[in-house]
């Protein structure tokens, strides 16, 4: 099932939580939404699922409108950030909700709520469990509850409002790993928000980053990693440097430094704003002519890579991670001074 | 034992016996004293009293205006505890005001409120001779009055309830397939189950017990509209002390009753809470 969004805006009181967008999801695609917190991502899931009533736009679901449907013809499958499980019924009475729920003539009969129930708990192995109620799981018991109990009405599509976000670090990344099988499994289009870039990054055939009400860019993981679209991507998707810069004729001046810069086609010669990251610079020797000559201020050795804080003359403080190797070979000292070429780069007008 | 200590237990002591001497004389003393004054002619006297036309019409009044106000005021205090805890909408905050107006106000203007809507000079006064409806000195005005001062019971203690457990659990349900009532009565209402009965016993038991605003609007016309509270005044001012006493035990030991389900309750409401924090 797809899900094709046109010209969606929403307004709660004077904040533009959403700017008129356009969104499509293809079929069995798994789409994170990602962005800062209050930058519309989950007022754009709510209203797919029919949560909130957007003030423009259409939601089309496999072709059909559903823009005037209440959410509960739309049968999308919802699971909530703090999972919402009904706390006076057990784990089976949870995921049978959605079945008993249904009118008369298509509800199933006893037998038939028993296997599907069983079926789904099975799913996310949690069929020993049928009879606990929500407070005696651990958390992520919780959260595959709620995604049992929103799979069980064979939904055409499932949300996921920070499906991880009440989870510790350790089982948020089992469960990642997991989901991502179950997707593959089960091929439902799914749209996931998440604030977190790794997990989105990690887990999404897709990512559309949101900021302020509006769609940034949207694009597998790599793209959005190697050709961000504005420096808003870049400090978004890792940490970045920032160094004033002024482009002429294809090169790069910073200081003494010329860095050269290819594909310049949409920027004007002038002042720019040159995004490195950390781990994107290369240490060469001093008779090197192109190097940025920086001074080391402190250096830490954080597990597997050194971080160097330094400073340039002309850009301003730089951090630099090294692999811890090249790091001791190189054996640097507070008021040393480093040569840098960046690996990989990006460089966006100011 | 150091000093410190010392005194720290005196002052335990202290505080303790002082609450407890406190509560004796002016609470536990008096219904010693009911009881006492309504049996010191014998339990006979005691009977008579209870079972003499004029008290039990004024026992079935009772029952019958709370079984008519406490089953509005459930309606409409979930109602307006569903409208203020889920919804945000202009004017919410004057909804809030007015529901704890009944808590503000003097009983007995809570009862004149009705003198001046329907009484004979009243707003609505003529309309009402007009068309022969009776709403003072007779029941509709002793509910309107009961349930106007007993209003603020279901809401107050719900609101806060529903607030803080939020909207996702109906939400969660509407995504599910299921319609507006029955996420009402499968979701809502079990979880706001025990706090609604907590908030139905104290509604009930402030209707049974109301004397200003029921005395204001009843007319205390005798086997017709006199209220338990407001039979045991007039017993009292004809000085019949045992009769009135013996009703007023009636009154005290239904308070009593309350007082012990509110208590069961209580340990409910706060379990729940707890369940909802974590689940």
């Amino acid at each position: 099932m797809s899900i094709d969004v046109r010209n969606l805006s929403k307004r709660f009181g004077r904040t533009q939580a959403l700017q008129p967008l356009d969104l499509h999801v293809a079929s069995g695609e798994l789409l994170a939404l990602l962005g800062p917190s209050g930058c519309g991502k989950t007022t754009l899931l709510r209203s797919i699922a029919g949560l909130v009533a957007p003030d423009t736009g259409q939601i089309h679901l496999h072709g059909v409108d559903v823009s005037d449907m209440p959410v509960q013809a739309r049968g999308v499958g919802f699971v909530f950030q703090h999972y919402a499980l009904f706390r006076h019924m057990s784990v089976f009475e949870n995921v049978a909700f959605g079945l008993r729920s249904r009118p008369r003539a298509t509800r199933p009969n006893k037998t038939e709520l028993g296997d599907r129930v069983n079926a789904v708990l099975k799913t996310v192995r949690l069929d020993a469990f049928q009879q606990r109620y929500p407070e005696q799981l651990s958390g992520g018991q919780r959260q595959r509850v709620a995604l049992a109990r929103a799979l069980v009405i064979e939904p055409r599509v499932l949300l996921l409002d920070e499906p991880f976000g009440a989870l510790d670090a350790q089982v948020r990344r089992e469960l990642r790993r997991w989901l991502r099988q179950l997707h593959d499994e089960l091929k439902i289009t799914t749209v996931f928000v998440t604030h977190d870039q790794e997990e989105a990054l990690d887990l999404a055939d897709r990512v559309v980053l949101l900021n302020q009400g509006a769609v940034v860019q949207s694009g597998s993981s790599d793209q959005l990693y190697m050709a961000p679209a504005s420096a808003f991507v870049c400090d978004f998707l890792g940490e970045t440097n920032h160094l004033q810069g002024e482009l002429r004729a294809g090169q790069i001046h910073i200081d003494r430094a010329r860095w050269p810069w290819p594909n310049q086609a949409h920027l004007a010669d002038g002042r720019v704003d040159v995004c490195v990251r950390p781990h994107d610079f290369r240490v060469v020797g001093a008779d090197s002519a192109n190097a940025l000559q920086v001074t080391v201020q402190a250096v830490r050795n954080l597990g597997g890579r050194a971080r160097i804080d330094a400073i340039s003359a002309s850009a301003g403080p730089i951090n630099i991670d090294l692999p811890i190797e090249q790091f001791s070979d190189l054996s640097v000292q507070p008021g040393a001074a480093l040569y840098l070429t960046p690996a990989r780069l990006n460089v966006f007008a100011v | 034992m150091r000093a410190h200590q010392l005194q720290h237990k005196l002052g335990k002591w202290l505080l303790i016996s002082i609450a407890v001497l406190f509560l004796g004389c002016f609470l536990l003393l008096p219904l010693v004293l009911v009881l006492v004054s309504a049996l010191s002619k014998g339990l006979d006297v005691y009977w008579a009293a209870l079972s003499e036309p004029d008290a039990l019409s004024a026992l079935q009044l009772t029952l019958l205006v709370a079984a008519i106000s406490v089953p509005l005021n459930l309606v409409f205090g979930v109602a307006a505890s569903w409208a203020i805890a889920k919804f945000q909408f202009r004017g919410r905050s004057l909804l809030i005001t007015l529901i704890d107006l009944p808590f503000a106000v003097s009983p007995v203007i809570s009862g004149l409120v009705f003198v001046l809507l329907f009484g004979a000079q009243g707003l609505f006064g003529p309309w009402l001779a007009e068309h022969d409806v009776r709403i003072l000195f007779a029941l509709p005005g002793i509910v309107l009055a009961t349930v106007f001062v007993t209003f603020p019971f279901v809401a107050r203690e719900l609101i806060p309830l529903m607030q803080a457990q939020g909207r996702d659990d109906e939400e969660a349900a509407l995504s599910l397939g299921a319609s507006g009532w029955q996420t009402f009565r499968r979701v809502t209402l079990p979880n706001i189950k025990w706090g609604l009965m907590y908030g139905v016993l104290l509604c009930n038991a402030r209707a049974m017990g109301e004397f200003g605003a029921v005395s204001v609007v009843s007319g205390h016309i005798r086997g017709r509209t006199n209220t338990l509270p407001l039979h045991v005044e007039i017993l009292y001012n004809e000085y019949q002390f045992v009769a009135a006493f013996a009703v007023a035990s009636v009154l005290a030991l239904l308070a009593l009753l309350t007082l012990i389900l509110k208590r069961i309750v209580e340990t409910r409401v706060a379990h729940s809470l707890n369940r909802g924090a974590h689940a």
